[in-house]
């Protein structure tokens, strides 16, 4: 019925106007069927009947190439208005149902989502520290937990009964002892892996990140028994201070942020000569000082230039070369550049759900 | 160390236009921490932290010393120190009448006394009082406020003793025998460990734990009218260790067991007689008693110009060392570009080699204002066979499939520390006592605190145990443990078995019974035969527990996978429902499956449902699509094997 409405071979002849009466029949014919349609089934035909690939505005189309070549692209705006017209109409005719008569879909839904998880703070700091030092050629590396005193004091310029022992509130371990290397501790300090690596890799250049667990005694708001730190060691021929600054500020640059400045203190380890503390520019005040920092700044920890007795120790020349070393704490450093405040730093460490899924 | 320095105290040595601010900022970054400034009632106090080897430092005058060089440096040039006044009407003298000392020198380098009699025991003035309290020192009469104010001033301790109850007026310092025993003046007896450094008088009685604390039985009181001023340095070993073994951490012991400048005795006993005068107007003898047989002699250390600016990174000029060294107490003779510097006695013990030196120019030139760069030269090579990235892997795998990574405690009790666990000498407490040799026990309790959790949850941790050698160090075994609740089973093997997969290793499970899992619920997990780990129901809250090797992981997985051309032709797949007898255990009848034709190229369990089991068959030539007839031929092979195998029977 509808297609025998315009048989094949007689359109237009020719002429514009009459191409123009016949889109405006077809269109008009096509409304008047979408105006009187009783569901959404029924304008599905209709679209198809006049939109479809071989509905009739399709049919005029193919039989363009009939219309001379200057009246062609009219003809195509007044076929498209015609289809832009009807699509706009069978939409606005569908919105008129009822919602029933609609096919009911919700977008907004919530999706289901797969079960998430999570990498511990402490992993994620690794990650993030290890990268920015492997980023300027430093080889990463892990020694002992369980440690002989002589890599973790003796051999760092720390005799026994000297008092700079103090600070490591060391545990001891109850074994027999070691008659080169004397007690078996936990280390205190990823330092213990300074005359380590030295041994390991004999000549330089080194460039050493050592990332371990750590262990002191002491338990409280502020402290965990069970911590890491991360030690960097640079051993090459005419390392200097500058070399120290650099590395610092590079760290600082690319781990805190391009803002952020480092500077050192005068400080004292036994295991190097000079030695510093090194402070960053606090990220609340930009450095201006306020109640979290001294003065704009904020402590990251020690550095130094190795004693020559440590390099002796570790089997390298003096004379010939020189380092530096840093060894800071992993949970510290990591919640400095998040700003993350945790209450209780034992908490990193609780194995509650609630405070994981946090991280 | 700590010290509280009042403002008006400093600057009663310290000569500087700086206001206190500016101080605290300036001798920060140079020298001493200045950690804060205190507004109190008796003005300003700095909060100062000294590092231990510059016990030099760790007094009023001390700070004062060392501010009066960075301040000069600093943008105030007419900064002084202003130096102790010291009177010299007194006599140092080896022998006096009022006292017999037998002093043993390699425990005491410098032994000074000198008598002072009818002192009046009363308050102190309160000028003293108060600058006691400033520093959080409390007053408690006008001889030990002496003793207290001098050592807070100069950083010499000063001890008195009411001469009178010094029996025979004759002391014995010597070190001390095991199991004797002294009572300090704060009426705790102390039962010495032997070598430590005491005090006898005439009759044989202990009087003094000396550097630490005097003895009660000597001890000044209201009654007292004689004093001895004793003044010494000791032995800085022999002091630490009574002090750590008796904890007994006196502030005197802290400065001594850093080792105490000789020099400073003299201007100590000096000044610390002048306030007797003023406070308590004791009569002073005219020879005070001296016993220093080896006076310092000069140090020196050498260096060259070049040495200096290599450690520094700067081209630093012989003047400014110079003048640096100069403000901190050193003489330097220049001869060409090599240096000799003399090392005042106050420095002796932490200047020795040349980096000494470079830190004490570099420091007051100013870390701040050295240059920065990074190292140029070789980059070195990486470290072989670490397994670093791997466990990056492990971890971000099973983040994707939903685990929550922990971190526990490597210290546990001896219950959770498997048999044969390394013990902690000095532990926190039970819980803390062992190093663990398994993950189980951590993971397991990892798993109860989070009882009330009613989801399925997966915890993982990547960590060490520690595995006990003799006469060595224990193996630290790097160990993957996870534990899942409120999860079927099949759901976790999956999660484990899929690890393996992505990790490129080719495993295989093999029933096999152990300790806290049901029985017949626990496999091995194998690799070419070699146990690598385990996975298992526990007896245990309905846990699913799993621990694999690191170590074992990263040799056995394969680094690359070879490629495999895509099939040019189509697989035939099928889907068989088979039921088995009860007890059968279907990973071994799919892993028969696969192994039964080589045209089989996949078999997947694809459903449950009561005793009937769904299996999914890919058949696969090679060379051609495979007929149904050759199809027919496979399958018949593989029922006739499942058969007589497992007794696996087509559902009908």
């Amino acid at each position: 019925m509808l297609l025998d409405y315009l048989p094949k071979g007689r359109f237009f002849n020719g002429k514009i106007t009459n191409m123009r009466e016949e889109i405006n029949n077809i269109k008009n014919g096509a409304i008047a069927q979408i105006m009187s349609a009783k569901d959404v089934s029924e304008l599905d035909n209709i679209k198809t009947a006049y939109l479809g690939r071989k509905g009739k505005l399709n049919l005029i189309i193919k039989n363009l190439k009939e219309v001379p070549f200057e009246e062609r692209k009219q003809a195509g705006i007044l076929i498209n208005e015609a289809k832009n017209t009807l699509i706009e109409q069978i939409i606005n005719k569908k919105n008129t149902f009822k919602e029933s008569a609609r096919k009911w879909y919700d977008p907004t839904i919530p999706g289901i989502k797969p079960q998430k998880g999570n990498l511990h703070l402490v992993s994620l700091a690794i990650n993030e520290i290890s990268k920015t030092f492997e980023n300027i050629g430093f080889t990463r590396v892990r020694y002992p937990e369980v440690e002989w005193d002589w890599f973790t004091f003796e051999s760092l310029n720390m005799p026994k009964d000297h008092p700079a022992r103090d600070e490591w509130e060391t545990f001891f371990i109850d074994a027999p002892l070691n008659k080169k290397y004397g007690q078996m501790v936990l280390t205190p300090h990823t330092s213990s892996g300074q005359v380590r690596e030295m041994t390991r890799v004999k000549t330089p250049p080194i460039r050493m990140i050592n990332i371990a667990k750590c262990y002191r005694r002491q338990s409280d708001v502020s402290h965990v028994p069970m911590f890491h730190q991360f030690e960097g060691m640079v051993i090459d021929k005419g390392i200097s201070i500058v070399h120290l600054k650099g590395t610092l500020d590079y760290f600082a640059r690319n781990f805190f942020g391009s803002e952020r400045k480092t500077r050192l203190r005068p400080s004292h380890f036994q295991f190097t000569e000079p030695s510093f503390e090194i402070d960053i520019s606090c990220n609340v005040c930009k450095g201006t000082g306020c109640r979290l920092c001294k003065e704009g700044w904020l402590e990251l920890g020690g550095a130094g230039m190795i004693h020559p007795t440590v390099l002796v120790n570790g089997g390298i020349d003096p004379n010939n070369y020189t380092g530096f070393a840093f060894g800071w704490g992993v949970e510290r450093t990591y919640m400095m550049k998040s700003g993350l405040k945790i209450p209780d730093i034992r908490l990193i460490y609780s194995s509650d759900l609630r405070i994981l899924r946090q991280f | 160390m700590d010290l509280l320095i009042p403002d008006i105290w400093l600057r009663e040595f310290l000569i500087t236009k700086a206001g206190s601010k500016e101080i605290a900022k300036y001798v920060s970054l140079c020298g001493p921490s200045f950690e804060r400034i205190n507004k109190t009632k008796y003005g300003t106090v700095y909060s100062v932290e000294v590092t231990t080897n510059r016990v030099d430092s760790a007094s009023v005058y001390g700070v004062a010393r060392e501010a009066s060089a960075i301040l000069h440096k600093s943008g105030f040039p007419h900064t002084k120190l202003k130096p102790f006044h010291v009177d010299s009407n007194y006599s140092f003298v080896k022998n006096v009448s009022y006292l017999t000392a037998v002093v043993s020198h390699d425990l005491c380098p410098r032994f000074t006394a000198v008598l002072i009699k009818e002192v009046q025991i009363k308050e102190s003035p309160d000028w003293v009082k108060e600058r006691l309290e400033s520093v959080g020192v409390r007053p408690i009469n006008n001889v030990v406020d002496i003793s207290n104010y001098i050592m807070h001033e100069i950083g010499q301790p000063v001890h008195t003793f009411d001469y009178d109850k010094i029996k025979g007026s004759k002391m014995i310092l010597r070190s001390s025998r095991k199991g004797e025993s002294i009572t300090t003046l704060d009426g705790e007896t102390h039962s010495l460990p032997g070598g430590d450094i005491v005090i006898e008088d005439g009759k044989g009685r202990l009087i003094d734990l000396a550097g630490i604390m005097g003895g009660e039985n000597s001890a000044v009181d209201k009654n007292t009218k004689n004093v001895l001023l004793f003044v010494q340095t000791y032995n800085p070993t022999r002091i630490r260790k009574t002090s750590m073994f008796l904890a007994h951490r006196t502030e005197a012991a802290t400065l001594f067991e850093k080792g105490l400048d000789t020099e400073l005795v003299k201007p100590a006993i000096l000044n610390a007689v002048k306030m007797f005068i003023s406070t308590t107007k004791g009569k002073v003898e005219k020879n005070i008693l001296d016993l220093y047989p080896k006076a310092y002699k000069i140090k020196t250390a050498k260096f060259q110009l070049d040495f200096i600016r290599q450690r520094l990174g700067v081209d630093i000029a012989k003047k400014e060392i110079s003048e640096t060294l100069k403000s901190l107490g050193f003489e330097v003779m220049w001869k060409g570009n090599t240096a000799e510097v003399y090392i005042p006695s106050f420095r002796s013990t932490d200047v020795c080699i040349p980096e000494d030196i470079v830190e004490e120019v570099a420091r007051i030139h100013g870390y701040h204002n050295l240059p920065s760069s990074l190292m140029e030269g070789n980059i070195p090579d990486l470290l072989t066979g670490s397994s670093f990235d791997l466990e990056n892997n492990i971890k971000n795998i099973l983040k994707g499939y939903g685990g929550v990574e922990i971190y526990t405690l490597s210290l546990v009790s001896k219950n959770q520390a498997g048999a044969g666990a390394l013990k902690v000498k000095n532990p926190l407490g039970n819980e803390s006592e062992y190093l663990r040799t398994s993950m189980f026990e951590s993971l397991v309790f990892a798993a109860e605190s989070n009882a009330g959790e009613k989801d399925p949850y997966h915890l993982f941790e990547v960590a060490n145990v520690y595995i006990p050698r003799k006469n060595d160090l224990p193996e630290e075994k790097l160990i993957l443990a996870g534990i899942f609740s409120n999860t079927e089973y099949q759901t976790a093997k999956g999660i484990v078995e899929t690890l393996l997969e992505e990790l490129n290793i080719n495993a295989v499970f093999t029933p096999e019974d152990s300790r806290y899992f049901l029985p017949s619920n626990r496999v091995l997990i194998k690799v070419e035969n070699k146990s690598i780990g385990q996975l298992g129901n526990l007896e245990k809250n309905d846990y699913i527990y799993y621990e694999l090797n690191v170590e074992e992981i990263r040799k056995s997985g394969r680094k690359s996978t070879p490629f495999k051309p895509i099939p040019k032709y189509p697989p035939q797949i099928e889907d068989i429902t088979l039921t088995f007898p009860p007890k059968t255990k279907i990973g071994e009848v799919v892993q028969s499956m696969k192994l039964c034709n080589k045209l089989v190229s996949n078999v997947e369990l694809n459903d449950i449902y009561k005793d009937s089991y769904t299996f999914r068959i890919w058949y696969q030539h090679p060379d051609k699509t495979l007929t149904d007839k050759e199809v027919e031929g496979i399958r018949n092979k593989i029922l006739k094997e499942i058969k007589n195998k497992f007794g696996g029977i087509i559902k009908s």
